[in-house]
Protein backbone atom coordinates (compact mmCIF):
# COMPACT_ATOMS: atom_id res chain seq x y z
CA UNK A 1 0.00 0.00 0.00
CA UNK A 2 1.47 3.33 -0.98
CA UNK A 3 0.03 6.77 -0.46
CA UNK A 4 2.95 8.60 -2.08
CA UNK A 5 1.91 12.00 -3.42
CA UNK A 6 -1.39 11.98 -1.56
CA UNK A 7 -2.46 14.81 0.76
CA UNK A 8 -4.38 13.89 3.92
CA UNK A 9 -6.14 16.01 6.53
CA UNK A 10 -6.51 14.34 9.92
CA UNK A 11 -8.66 16.27 12.39
CA UNK A 12 -7.61 16.08 16.02
CA UNK A 13 -4.26 14.56 15.18
CA UNK A 14 -2.09 16.10 17.89
CA UNK A 15 -2.67 13.16 20.17
CA UNK A 16 -4.10 9.70 20.55
CA UNK A 17 -5.77 7.89 17.68
CA UNK A 18 -5.53 10.89 15.34
CA UNK A 19 -1.78 11.13 15.86
CA UNK A 20 -1.34 7.40 15.18
CA UNK A 21 -3.40 7.71 11.98
CA UNK A 22 -1.39 10.74 10.84
CA UNK A 23 1.89 8.89 11.40
CA UNK A 24 0.63 5.73 9.68
CA UNK A 25 -0.51 7.61 6.58
CA UNK A 26 2.77 9.56 6.59
CA UNK A 27 4.74 6.31 6.82
CA UNK A 28 3.02 5.28 3.60
CA UNK A 29 4.10 8.46 1.87
CA UNK A 30 1.19 10.86 2.33
CA UNK A 31 1.74 14.51 3.20
CA UNK A 32 -0.32 15.38 6.27
CA UNK A 33 -2.30 18.36 7.47
CA UNK A 34 -2.43 18.09 11.26
CA UNK A 35 -5.53 19.73 12.69
CA UNK A 36 -5.81 20.47 16.40
CA UNK A 37 -7.93 22.59 18.69
CA UNK A 38 -6.66 22.63 22.29
CA UNK A 39 -3.11 21.25 22.25
CA UNK A 40 -0.74 23.11 19.95
CA UNK A 41 2.43 21.58 21.43
CA UNK A 42 1.20 18.06 20.74
CA UNK A 43 0.18 18.98 17.19
CA UNK A 44 3.58 20.49 16.49
CA UNK A 45 5.25 17.38 17.87
CA UNK A 46 3.11 15.21 15.57
CA UNK A 47 4.12 17.42 12.63
CA UNK A 48 7.81 17.05 13.53
CA UNK A 49 7.44 13.27 13.75
CA UNK A 50 5.68 13.25 10.36
CA UNK A 51 8.46 15.27 8.76
CA UNK A 52 11.01 12.86 10.21
CA UNK A 53 9.35 10.21 8.00
CA UNK A 54 10.34 12.25 4.94
CA UNK A 55 6.98 13.77 4.03
CA UNK A 56 5.49 17.21 4.53
CA UNK A 57 3.36 18.33 7.47
CA UNK A 58 1.22 21.40 8.00
CA UNK A 59 -0.43 22.36 11.30
CA UNK A 60 -3.86 24.04 11.33
CA UNK A 61 -5.82 25.06 14.41
CA UNK A 62 -9.60 24.82 14.12
CA UNK A 63 -12.52 23.92 16.32
CA UNK A 64 -14.53 21.61 14.07
CA UNK A 65 -17.57 22.30 16.25
CA UNK A 66 -17.66 25.82 14.78
CA UNK A 67 -18.85 26.09 11.16
CA UNK A 68 -16.92 29.35 10.63
CA UNK A 69 -13.68 27.70 11.77
CA UNK A 70 -14.31 24.74 9.44
CA UNK A 71 -14.69 27.20 6.58
CA UNK A 72 -11.49 29.01 7.56
CA UNK A 73 -9.60 25.70 7.67
CA UNK A 74 -10.78 24.61 4.23
CA UNK A 75 -10.25 28.07 2.74
CA UNK A 76 -6.67 27.82 3.90
CA UNK A 77 -6.25 24.28 2.50
CA UNK A 78 -7.89 25.32 -0.77
CA UNK A 79 -5.65 28.35 -1.16
CA UNK A 80 -2.44 26.60 -0.21
CA UNK A 81 -2.91 23.15 -1.76
CA UNK A 82 -6.01 23.34 -3.98
CA UNK A 83 -6.71 19.65 -3.41
CA UNK A 84 -7.18 16.91 -0.83
CA UNK A 85 -7.01 13.13 -1.32
CA UNK A 86 -7.79 11.79 2.14
CA UNK A 87 -9.96 13.22 4.91
CA UNK A 88 -9.90 11.59 8.33
CA UNK A 89 -12.72 12.82 10.55
CA UNK A 90 -11.21 11.96 13.92
CA UNK A 91 -11.62 14.99 16.21
CA UNK A 92 -14.13 14.27 18.96
CA UNK A 93 -15.29 15.62 22.26
CA UNK A 94 -17.96 14.76 24.74
CA UNK A 95 -19.52 15.26 28.09
CA UNK A 96 -19.81 12.17 30.29
CA UNK A 97 -23.15 12.40 32.06
CA UNK A 98 -26.13 10.22 32.95
CA UNK A 99 -29.15 10.69 30.67
CA UNK A 100 -31.05 12.79 33.19
CA UNK A 101 -28.19 15.29 33.52
CA UNK A 102 -27.82 16.02 29.81
CA UNK A 103 -28.70 19.58 28.89
CA UNK A 104 -28.98 21.33 25.53
CA UNK A 105 -25.51 22.84 25.82
CA UNK A 106 -23.79 19.49 26.39
CA UNK A 107 -25.85 17.87 23.62
CA UNK A 108 -25.04 20.56 21.07
CA UNK A 109 -21.35 20.72 21.98
CA UNK A 110 -20.95 16.98 21.47
CA UNK A 111 -23.16 16.62 18.40
CA UNK A 112 -21.58 19.63 16.70
CA UNK A 113 -18.05 18.28 17.09
CA UNK A 114 -18.69 14.57 16.66
CA UNK A 115 -21.44 14.43 14.05
CA UNK A 116 -22.15 17.77 12.37
CA UNK A 117 -18.44 18.31 11.67
CA UNK A 118 -18.43 15.29 9.35
CA UNK A 119 -21.27 16.79 7.32
CA UNK A 120 -19.79 20.28 7.10
CA UNK A 121 -16.24 19.06 6.45
CA UNK A 122 -17.38 16.52 3.84
CA UNK A 123 -19.22 19.27 1.95
CA UNK A 124 -15.95 21.21 1.72
CA UNK A 125 -13.78 18.11 1.17
CA UNK A 126 -15.80 17.05 -1.87
CA UNK A 127 -14.88 20.27 -3.66
CA UNK A 128 -11.19 19.56 -3.05
CA UNK A 129 -11.58 15.95 -4.28
CA UNK A 130 -13.65 16.82 -7.35
CA UNK A 131 -12.31 15.16 -10.48
CA UNK A 132 -9.70 13.16 -8.57
CA UNK A 133 -11.71 11.01 -6.13
CA UNK A 134 -10.69 10.41 -2.57
CA UNK A 135 -11.22 8.70 0.76
CA UNK A 136 -13.16 9.83 3.80
CA UNK A 137 -12.81 7.83 7.01
CA UNK A 138 -14.42 8.73 10.33
CA UNK A 139 -13.56 7.43 13.76
CA UNK A 140 -16.53 6.09 15.67
CA UNK A 141 -16.86 4.09 18.83
CA UNK A 142 -18.61 0.97 20.10
CA UNK A 143 -20.78 3.35 22.12
CA UNK A 144 -22.78 3.96 18.92
CA UNK A 145 -24.43 0.57 19.28
CA UNK A 146 -23.72 -0.57 22.84
CA UNK A 147 -24.59 1.21 26.06
CA UNK A 148 -21.65 2.44 28.13
CA UNK A 149 -22.13 4.26 31.45
CA UNK A 150 -22.38 8.07 31.13
CA UNK A 151 -21.62 7.78 27.42
CA UNK A 152 -25.07 8.70 26.09
CA UNK A 153 -24.34 11.85 24.13
CA UNK A 154 -21.12 10.55 22.65
CA UNK A 155 -22.78 7.25 21.75
CA UNK A 156 -25.67 9.02 20.05
CA UNK A 157 -23.30 11.36 18.20
CA UNK A 158 -21.30 8.37 16.96
CA UNK A 159 -24.50 6.64 15.80
CA UNK A 160 -25.29 9.78 13.78
CA UNK A 161 -21.74 9.75 12.43
CA UNK A 162 -22.11 6.14 11.27
CA UNK A 163 -25.49 6.83 9.64
CA UNK A 164 -24.06 9.88 7.88
CA UNK A 165 -21.17 7.73 6.70
CA UNK A 166 -23.65 5.47 4.90
CA UNK A 167 -25.45 8.37 3.23
CA UNK A 168 -22.22 10.05 2.18
CA UNK A 169 -20.88 6.76 0.81
CA UNK A 170 -23.82 6.42 -1.57
CA UNK A 171 -24.14 10.05 -2.60
CA UNK A 172 -20.40 10.49 -3.13
CA UNK A 173 -19.81 7.13 -4.86
CA UNK A 174 -20.29 8.62 -8.36
CA UNK A 175 -17.44 11.04 -7.53
CA UNK A 176 -15.11 8.12 -6.77
CA UNK A 177 -15.03 9.07 -3.10
CA UNK A 178 -15.00 6.10 -0.71
CA UNK A 179 -16.58 6.84 2.67
CA UNK A 180 -16.27 4.55 5.68
CA UNK A 181 -15.83 4.56 9.44
CA UNK A 182 -13.86 2.64 12.04
CA UNK A 183 -15.36 1.98 15.46
CA UNK A 184 -13.05 1.01 18.28
CA UNK A 185 -13.67 -0.13 21.81
CA UNK A 186 -11.75 1.64 24.58
CA UNK A 187 -8.37 2.64 23.15
CA UNK A 188 -5.33 3.36 25.31
CA UNK A 189 -5.03 7.16 24.93
CA UNK A 190 -4.96 10.34 26.99
CA UNK A 191 -8.71 10.63 26.43
CA UNK A 192 -9.22 7.23 28.01
CA UNK A 193 -7.33 8.39 31.09
CA UNK A 194 -9.98 11.11 31.33
CA UNK A 195 -12.72 8.51 31.16
CA UNK A 196 -10.96 6.34 33.73
CA UNK A 197 -11.12 9.36 36.02
CA UNK A 198 -14.79 9.79 35.18
CA UNK A 199 -15.47 6.13 36.00
CA UNK A 200 -16.62 5.30 32.49
CA UNK A 201 -14.19 2.58 31.61
CA UNK A 202 -12.60 0.15 33.99
CA UNK A 203 -9.67 -1.93 32.86
CA UNK A 204 -11.33 -3.79 30.00
CA UNK A 205 -8.56 -6.24 29.20
CA UNK A 206 -10.54 -9.02 30.84
CA UNK A 207 -13.44 -8.46 28.44
CA UNK A 208 -11.26 -8.42 25.34
CA UNK A 209 -10.86 -11.90 23.83
CA UNK A 210 -7.72 -10.73 22.00
CA UNK A 211 -6.12 -10.37 25.44
CA UNK A 212 -5.02 -6.76 25.41
CA UNK A 213 -6.51 -3.33 25.03
CA UNK A 214 -6.86 -1.73 21.62
CA UNK A 215 -4.01 0.68 20.93
CA UNK A 216 -4.15 3.69 18.55
CA UNK A 217 -2.02 1.85 15.98
CA UNK A 218 -4.67 -0.91 15.71
CA UNK A 219 -7.16 1.73 14.57
CA UNK A 220 -4.61 3.47 12.35
CA UNK A 221 -3.85 0.23 10.48
CA UNK A 222 -7.49 -0.21 9.46
CA UNK A 223 -7.86 3.47 8.56
CA UNK A 224 -4.79 3.19 6.31
CA UNK A 225 -6.28 0.11 4.64
CA UNK A 226 -9.55 1.97 4.03
CA UNK A 227 -7.50 4.75 2.41
CA UNK A 228 -5.86 2.28 0.03
CA UNK A 229 -7.09 1.17 -3.39
CA UNK A 230 -7.40 -2.39 -2.02
CA UNK A 231 -10.43 -1.16 -0.05
CA UNK A 232 -12.13 0.37 -3.10
CA UNK A 233 -15.21 -1.84 -2.85
CA UNK A 234 -15.84 -1.16 0.86
CA UNK A 235 -18.43 1.62 1.04
CA UNK A 236 -20.45 3.08 3.88
CA UNK A 237 -19.24 0.52 6.39
CA UNK A 238 -18.22 0.87 10.01
CA UNK A 239 -15.38 -1.57 10.68
CA UNK A 240 -15.16 -2.64 14.32
CA UNK A 241 -11.72 -2.84 15.94
CA UNK A 242 -12.28 -4.22 19.42
CA UNK A 243 -10.28 -7.42 19.84
CA UNK A 244 -13.55 -9.39 19.80
CA UNK A 245 -15.17 -7.61 22.74
CA UNK A 246 -18.51 -6.89 21.07
CA UNK A 247 -19.11 -10.33 19.57
CA UNK A 248 -17.91 -12.01 22.74
CA UNK A 249 -20.26 -10.19 25.11
CA UNK A 250 -22.48 -13.17 25.87
CA UNK A 251 -19.59 -15.59 26.17
CA UNK A 252 -17.90 -13.21 28.59
CA UNK A 253 -21.05 -12.49 30.60
CA UNK A 254 -20.71 -15.82 32.42
CA UNK A 255 -17.09 -15.21 33.44
CA UNK B 1 -13.99 47.57 29.09
CA UNK B 2 -11.18 46.01 31.09
CA UNK B 3 -9.97 42.46 30.52
CA UNK B 4 -11.66 41.48 33.79
CA UNK B 5 -15.00 42.95 32.76
CA UNK B 6 -14.88 41.26 29.37
CA UNK B 7 -14.10 37.84 30.86
CA UNK B 8 -16.78 38.31 33.52
CA UNK B 9 -19.33 39.03 30.76
CA UNK B 10 -18.24 35.97 28.79
CA UNK B 11 -18.52 33.64 31.79
CA UNK B 12 -21.83 35.10 32.97
CA UNK B 13 -23.27 34.62 29.50
CA UNK B 14 -22.14 30.96 29.39
CA UNK B 15 -23.14 29.98 32.93
CA UNK B 16 -26.17 32.29 33.08
CA UNK B 17 -25.26 33.54 36.55
CA UNK B 18 -25.65 37.18 37.59
CA UNK B 19 -22.26 38.73 36.87
CA UNK B 20 -22.35 40.65 40.13
CA UNK B 21 -21.65 37.39 42.02
CA UNK B 22 -18.44 36.78 40.04
CA UNK B 23 -15.50 38.15 42.02
CA UNK B 24 -11.80 37.46 41.57
CA UNK B 25 -12.00 35.03 44.49
CA UNK B 26 -14.95 33.09 43.04
CA UNK B 27 -14.18 29.46 42.28
CA UNK B 28 -15.60 27.94 39.11
CA UNK B 29 -17.89 25.83 41.27
CA UNK B 30 -19.27 28.96 42.91
CA UNK B 31 -19.93 30.46 39.48
CA UNK B 32 -21.66 27.16 38.57
CA UNK B 33 -19.20 26.56 35.72
CA UNK B 34 -18.78 22.88 34.85
CA UNK B 35 -15.92 21.50 32.72
CA UNK B 36 -17.78 22.21 29.47
CA UNK B 37 -18.54 25.79 30.56
CA UNK B 38 -14.86 26.30 31.29
CA UNK B 39 -13.81 25.01 27.86
CA UNK B 40 -16.41 27.23 26.20
CA UNK B 41 -15.20 30.20 28.25
CA UNK B 42 -11.60 29.47 27.24
CA UNK B 43 -12.57 29.35 23.58
CA UNK B 44 -14.55 32.60 23.80
CA UNK B 45 -11.75 34.35 25.67
CA UNK B 46 -9.17 33.09 23.16
CA UNK B 47 -11.22 34.51 20.30
CA UNK B 48 -11.88 37.80 22.06
CA UNK B 49 -8.23 38.45 22.88
CA UNK B 50 -6.57 36.64 19.97
CA UNK B 51 -4.52 34.36 22.22
CA UNK B 52 -4.24 30.62 22.81
CA UNK B 53 -4.55 29.29 26.35
CA UNK B 54 -3.00 25.81 26.64
CA UNK B 55 -5.08 23.36 28.68
CA UNK B 56 -2.06 22.77 30.92
CA UNK B 57 -2.24 26.45 31.94
CA UNK B 58 -6.02 26.51 32.24
CA UNK B 59 -5.94 23.54 34.61
CA UNK B 60 -3.96 25.69 37.08
CA UNK B 61 -6.75 28.26 37.41
CA UNK B 62 -8.21 27.94 40.91
CA UNK B 63 -10.65 30.79 40.59
CA UNK B 64 -11.91 33.57 38.32
CA UNK B 65 -9.04 35.84 39.41
CA UNK B 66 -6.41 33.33 38.23
CA UNK B 67 -8.10 33.18 34.83
CA UNK B 68 -8.22 36.99 34.57
CA UNK B 69 -4.60 37.45 35.72
CA UNK B 70 -3.37 34.91 33.19
CA UNK B 71 -5.20 36.65 30.34
CA UNK B 72 -4.09 40.12 31.54
CA UNK B 73 -0.45 38.98 31.49
CA UNK B 74 -0.82 37.41 28.07
CA UNK B 75 -2.51 40.48 26.61
CA UNK B 76 0.31 42.70 27.94
CA UNK B 77 2.89 40.31 26.43
CA UNK B 78 1.12 40.33 23.06
CA UNK B 79 1.07 44.14 23.07
CA UNK B 80 4.82 44.22 23.71
CA UNK B 81 5.53 41.86 20.80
Amino acid sequence: MSLGGKLALVTGSGRGIGRAIALKLASQGADIIVNFFRHRDSAEQTAKDIEALGVKAEVIRANVGDPAKIDEMFDMIGNKFGRLDIFINNAASGVGRPVMDIDVKAWEWTMDINARALLLCAQRVVKLMEGRGGKIVSISSLGSRFVLPNYTIVGVSKAALEALTRYLAIELAPLDICVNAVAASAVETEALKFYFKEGLVKDNRQVTPAGRMVIPEDVANIVAFLCSEEAFMIRGQTIVVDGGTSVGLFALAGK
Amino acid sequence: MTVEEQIRDIIAKITRVDKSIITRESTFKEIKADSLDIVQALVAVEETFGIEIPDEEAQKFQNFGDFVSYVENRVVQEEKV
